[in-house]
């Protein structure tokens, strides 16, 4: 709990400013972008710099207070929903970019960047920042690094994982470590890349080294419309059969469409079955004749328009309609939920179909939105709370998550497990995988203050109802306490 | 004084794997083709030697989805070539692996080759795992989706693990396209000159998946279809000098730069590091003055001045093995000893990070007998109390 003692040893080492207490202040971090799981932390602290976050902690580590490391909250899995009683360490003052090495290619960042400022700032130089999550105007690259974040491009450019070289890590007792190197070299075990992806669980990134990429000669894109979803997806097979690979592949439905163009004007085609966006980038003699390559398997695949903009600015128009297409579609339905399942990309026909199966059964509508070239899925779950559809819009959501790790996917591409999908997590893992996933969770964190009850299933969050008791398979194993 | 027999113990399944780990009390060492058996630390002798190369050979490719699943003691380049039958490969290029090295022999020992310019290495290829830990239990982490976030990513840390912490029963991967054109453009410079030159190569649009600098030449590997790799790779020629080789010319230089990686000249130490691009030269400068002319300073130099990575040869001297590490280390760098003359007593890594609380907090987790690879990470993972400890640098 926290007392007066505690209130003012937070404000000695982070001033009246970087303490909150008051409960109108505190209600506005009770939640992140999955806004359907909240709760109102005991206090929130606003670190500004590394070595206040470090102080931070270990306060946190005195105190034996459980801690949520926050970014810019857009997260979409509960990930940084507060603990009750526990601390959220805000990194929103830690915006400041340390580095843009020109040279090196290479971008030092606090952990409270947005991930779009990094390739505005390398943008002068001829150099970007891959990786781009659709949030990529909001959310920062803590974030990121806590989500493994993706995005459209990742197909061709790989994931967070992938261009983060080095970070600065305050662990759970306060101590700071460096993980990884200045550059892909590795002496001895690669705690980074176990770090990245461990959604706060692990540690707080102060500073993260992400690596820059030169901006692509030549970039293509074109809009092509369907008569159906399932020809779509043979042509996104052919693409890779082709030995073509994208820039990004991205699918969407006519239900999507319809959202999306109400909202951007993007010019969707508003009654297609299905639309793909996809892009090319590189060198311009190549992209050129690969782009005739792909347009010929849209025609042959029966698309009915191929919309090729011709301007970065009309080309940008297009990616809005992509990337806004969460957000529109609020404006056909009350409420909804995303999902972020994964499938092997050679039974997107097959998950799609039973999905809409599925949600047909539950009388709810589902719009996809998705990076088709890689299976990521993000079914959204159409719902009304006011009509009472919360269960079963949840229940729907669940089901086809686990139906992707049924079809040899996963619970997750992009989004994390975080509190959303910590309970599907034995639909994926077998109770030894999640025991040795925790045994390291507990090496970093043991006493498990680091951001407790996201992404391991607990019987109190998994929703198990008081009476005869039952042990939980992971409480056998040995993961879990009971609560 | 008798050595007690080593027993070695070769399953094929990966319950046969838990089966032996758990039938063989005792420390283990994992052996695959024995390419980097003296890499990193000196293991101390083990009771039992696990011989994976019993598990061997593809579990299931999917083509389409471009993923193949392999158990570990399957050997690099037969994979590669069953791949390439569809057209498609691991894009990675380490130089151990034409000498048989196994996939998780590569994977254990965090080695890459060339083309992590473009691709990275076998850690940013992999998506999942199969493991078997030293108390017996088998735990997969990943899966066969290239895009995954569930769950830790528990595979990364068995890279550069170098046989401790878990076995390693077999791997997933993500797949690429084999490229039908692999044009080589070489420039000659010494290297004093490869960093500007790479730089230039590096900001030109050619984009070269490789930059490698051996035997006072650049080479610069593209790859695509023949008609652009190929136009790419004369525009860099036009660019920069050089030229482009003959086919059988360039697969004789590629050979040459990773015999150079793999050579094994006597008396003298092998080292691999990594410092940020721009401090690589003055590294490499300060290591040869180090060592001194009458030692004949650095031999069969490799390096990737894009990267920052090189592989080198120096004296087989404790001392001097000890300053490159610090040097290295001074310039923000990682360097792990390779190879070293039979019997030869070097420091294996720079002095610990502060990370290596943590990387002994994983280990005491994962395998809290050290029964793994003991010494192998020494001295950031002291051995046990009693044992000799690791030389230090």
């Amino acid at each position: 709990m926290v007392d007066a003692q505690m209130v003012r040893e937070f404000t000695d080492l982070l001033s009246e400013n970087g303490v909150i207490t008051d409960e109108v202040g505190l209600r506005s971090y009770e939640c992140d972008g999955l806004t359907g799981f909240r709760q109102v932390p005991a206090l929130v602290v606003l670190p500004r710099d590394a070595e206040e976050v470090a102080g931070a902690v270990r306060l946190c580590a005195k105190y034996g207070m459980p801690f949520v490391a926050r970014g810019a909250g857009t997260g979409l899995s509960g990930g940084a929903m507060p603990v009750a009683d526990g601390v959220v360490i805000s990194l929103q003052k830690l915006r400041r970019i340390l580095e843009i090495d020109v040279e090196n290619r290479r971008a030092v960042l606090e952990p409270g960047v947005y991930n779009l400022e990094i390739s505005k700032a390398a943008a002068p130089y001829g150099l970007y920042y891959a990786p781009d999550p659709s949030s990529q105007q909001v959310c920062t690259i803590g974030g990121n690094v806590a989500e493994n974040s993706g995005g459209a491009h990742c197909l061709k450019y790989g994931f967070t994982t992938n261009h983060v070289l080095e970070m600065e890590v305050v662990l759970a007792d306060g101590s700071v470590v460096t993980l990884g190197g200045p550059t892909g070299e590795q002496a001895g075990p690669d705690l980074r890349g176990l770090f990245i992806g461990s959604e706060g669980t692990l540690g707080v990134a102060t500073s993260v080294t992400v690596r820059l990429l030169q901006t692509p000669q030549s970039v293509r894109t074109v809009l092509a419309d369907f008569p159906s979803i399932e020809a779509a997806g043979d042509t996104v097979g052919d693409i890779v059969d082709a030995a073509i690979i994208p820039a990004a592949v991205e699918m969407m439905d006519s239900l999507a469409m319809e959202a999306s163009e109400a909202a951007t004007g993007a010019g969707l085609t508003v009654d297609s079955p299905a639309a793909l966006i996809i892009e090319l980038d590189g060198p311009s003699d190549e992209v050129e004749a690969e782009f005739e390559q792909l347009t010929a398997i849209c025609e042959r695949h029966g698309a009915t328009r191929l919309h090729v903009p011709q301007e970065a600015e009309e080309r940008q128009k297009v990616w809005k309609g992509r990337k806004a297409a969460f957000a529109a579609v609020g404006r056909i339905s009350p409420d909804y939920i995303v999902q972020d399942g994964v499938v092997p990309r050679t039974r997107l026909a097959e998950v799609l179909t039973r999905i809409a199966d599925m949600g047909r059964d539950a009388g709810l509508r589902v719009a996809n939105v998705f990076h088709a070239g890689d299976g990521n899925l993000h079914p959204l779950v159409l719902y009304s709370e006011a009509a009472g559809e919360h269960d079963a819009a949840e229940k729907l959501s669940t089901d086809i998550a686990e139906l992707c790790v049924e079809l040899g996917g996963s619970l997750s591409g992009e989004h994390g497990i975080g509190t959303d999908k910590a309970c599907s997590m034995p639909a994926m893992f077998s109770s030894d995988d999640l025991a040795v996933m925790h045994r390291v969770r507990l090496a970093f964190d043991p006493d498990s203050r680091c951001n407790p009850g996201k992404l391991f299933p607990t019987p109190r969050l998994c929703g198990e109802r008081p009476g005869k008791y039952q042990p939980h398979p992971l409480e056998e194993a040995g993961v879990i306490e009971r609560l | 004084m008798s050595t007690p027999a080593v027993t070695t113990v070769t399953p094929t399944t990966v319950d046969e794997l838990r089966d032996a780990v758990l039938a063989h009390p005792g420390t283990l060492r994992v052996a695959g083709a024995g390419t980097a058996a003296d890499w990193a630390g000196t293991p101390a002798p083990a009771d039992t030697v696990l011989d994976v190369t019993g598990l061997s050979g593809i579990v299931t490719h999917n083509p389409g989805d471009m993923t193949v699943e392999v158990r570990a003691g399957t050997p690099f380049a037969a994979l590669q070539d069953e791949l390439a039958q569809h057209q498609q490969r691991v894009a990675v290029d380490p130089a151990r692996a034409t000498a048989g090295a196994t996939l998780g022999g590569l994977f254990a020992t965090a080695d890459s080759g060339p083309r992590s310019l473009q691709y990275g290495s076998l850690r940013d290829l992999v998506i999942g795992a199969t493991v078997v830990l030293p108390d017996g239990t088998i735990a997969r982490s990943g899966g066969h989706v290239i895009k995954n976030v569930a769950g830790y990513d528990l595979t990364k840390v068995l890279h550069g693990a170098h046989g401790t912490l878990a076995v390693i029963a077999g791997l997933v991967l993500r797949l690429h396209p084999a490229p039908r054109s692999t044009p080589t453009v070489a420039v000659p410079t010494d290297r004093a000159g490869m960093a500007d030159l790479a730089r230039r190569v590096a900001d030109s649009p050619v984009e070269a998946v490789a930059v490698q600098w051996h035997a006072d030449r650049l080479l610069c590997l593209f790859e695509g279809s023949p008609e652009g790799a190929d136009t790419r790779a004369r525009k860099l020629v036009e660019t920069v000098g050089g030229e482009v080789l003959a086919p059988d010319d360039a697969t004789a230089a590629w050979d040459a730069h990773d015999a150079a990686v793999r050579a094994r000249p006597d008396g003298r130490a092998v080292l691999r590091l990594g410092v940020i691009p721009s401090a690589l030269p003055g590294v490499l400068d300060g290591l040869d003055s180090d060592i001194g002319g009458d030692a004949g300073g650095l031999t069969e130099v490799t390096a990737s001045p894009r990267t920052g990575i090189a592989t080198l040869a120096l004296p087989a001297d404790a001392d001097l093995v000890a300053a490159a590490h610090r040097r290295v280390a001074e310039a923000g760098g990682t360097s792990t000893l390779r190879q070293r003359p039979d019997g030869a007593s070097l420091p294996a890594f720079g002095p610990a990070p502060a990370s290596a609380v943590l990387l002994r907090a994983v280990a005491a987790s994962l395998d809290p007998d050290q029964r793994l690879g003991r010494g192998r990470l020494a001295p950031w993972i002291p051995l046990p109390t009693g044992q000799p400890t690791g030389v230090s640098a």
